[in-house]
């Protein structure tokens, strides 16, 4: 029995770079090539990517809860959290605005949570889904991490913009150093998690 | 183009030997469907001026304005550094130092070290340097913000343009062509054929 799955170059003793792809044997410890540190999978990926995931849930409610956006307007003082802000959009009229607000700043983040515990529990749990499939949820996550950024770039440029005195004025608000935190850990997580184990993991249930 | 004796998929780690890939096509692990490298018929040279062609826009983009607001004559307009650094003044130091970071301060150093890197090849000066260049390259490509960045502008745009006149200025426009010369520099940059060159230079 082995503990990696058939036919991969962890099973013969042979260490795929992280960096530059070359695949050479773990005894070496360097790659020849670029002197990146070799490692057959990557070193505690589980643990730290549940590590990233559970900070980035701790401080995903302080970012819904906290204002995004202080607005004041004619001495008047509005905050505006993510779903207020997206209640103002829709109710303004500018519904399409206010999907792809939604979209990328409450279900992406609550997606990649779903799917990066699903993933690391699937380990530790036998298998909800064949390995090519969760493979799949995985891609996505990479995929889509980055576009719950967009909040936060809104927020700078209309901090940035709207500076008129008493008339109008807009300020950032606490939720917005949360929201990116959160953004910035799940992109790690996701970052540290080794999809080889997946395959692993698989393959070793398989051989039993 | 692989030099290689045996590659390894890294999504399963599926070991293989190096598929025969012609231009324009694309290789695939048969295992679990993972892009393992792709040949495009552009060569170098497009890369280069792809690249530097972004840098020169992204230069552009700083000395125009991005937008501009008009609320009853009352005007304000932002240029790149200001939609950033504004937060800084607010207290929100580290957050304005990141979107500085992932909006312009990352692609710049990634289209510097792409065009760095080409030059090196072909000039042959700064050999010792080339994998630092290509490892540096690829640690920060996935934190640079280009396409969400120009999206954020657009949900701003529609956002304000309810209550005020809303302009967008040069700066927009040269970023939205940066933003596809960087999408076009994302596709033709693959890491077996970066490597891969840097093989040949050395041998």
């Amino acid at each position: 029995m082995n503990d990696y799955c058939r036919q991969s170059a962890a099973s013969q003793q042979l260490a795929n770079c992280s960096s530059c792809s070359l695949v050479s044997p773990i005894e070496l410890g360097q790659c020849p090539r670029c002197q990146t540190q070799l490692h057959l999978r990557k070193p505690l990926s589980l643990q730290l990517t549940m590590a990233y995931l559970i900070t980035a849930l701790l401080l995903y409610i302080p970012a819904n809860l906290w204002p995004m956006m202080v607005t004041e307007k004619l001495g008047q003082v509005e905050y505006n959290t993510i779903i207020g802000g997206i209640i103002v959009l829709w109710q303004d009229g500018s519904e399409p605005i206010a999907i792809v607000v939604f979209v990328a700043s409450v279900l992406v983040p609550i997606i990649k949570f779903i799917i990066l515990f699903m993933l690391c529990f699937s380990v530790y749990f036998s298998g909800l889904l064949c390995p090519a499939k969760r493979l799949k949820l995985y891609r996505l996550t990479e995929l889509i991490g980055r576009w719950s950024m967009v909040d936060i770039f809104v927020v700078a440029i209309l901090v940035a913009l709207i500076q008129l005195e008493q008339l109008l004025n807009v300020q950032p608000g606490s939720g917005t150093v949360a929201f990116a935190g959160v953004v910035i850990l799940t992109m790690i997580a996701a970052k540290s998690f080794d999809p080889r184990v997946l395959w692993d993991d698989f393959d070793r249930k398989c051989d039993h | 183009m692989f030099s290689e004796q045996v590659i390894a998929c890294h999504h399963c780690d599926l070991l293989m030997t190096p598929p025969q890939v012609k231009e324009g096509e694309c290789a695939i692990c048969p295992r679990c469907n993972h892009k393992i490298t792709r040949l495009h018929h552009s060569n170098i040279n497009q890369l280069l001026s792809f690249a530097a062609t972004g840098l020169i826009l992204l230069f552009v983009t700083t000395q125009f304005n991005l937008m501009t607001f008009n609320l009853g004559g009352n005007v304000s307009q932002i240029d790149l550094w200001q939609s950033a650094i504004n937060m800084y003044f607010d207290d929100y130091k580290v957050l304005a130092v990141l979107v500085l970071f992932f909006i312009f301060v990352l692609p710049a150093l990634i289209l510097l070290l792409i065009v760095a890197f080409i030059l090196s090849l072909k000039t042959g000066i700064g050999c010792w340097a080339q994998t630092s260049m290509l490892r540096l390259i690829f640690v920060m490509m996935p934190w640079a913000m280009v396409e969400v960045f120009l999206v954020g502008i657009l949900v701003s745009l529609v956002k304000l343009v309810t209550i005020a006149q809303m302009g967008l200025g040069w700066s927009f426009w040269a970023y939205a062509v940066f933003c596809f010369c960087y999408a076009k520099v994302l596709t033709l940059v693959d890491r077996y054929q970066f490597w891969h060159w840097i093989d040949e230079a050395h041998r």
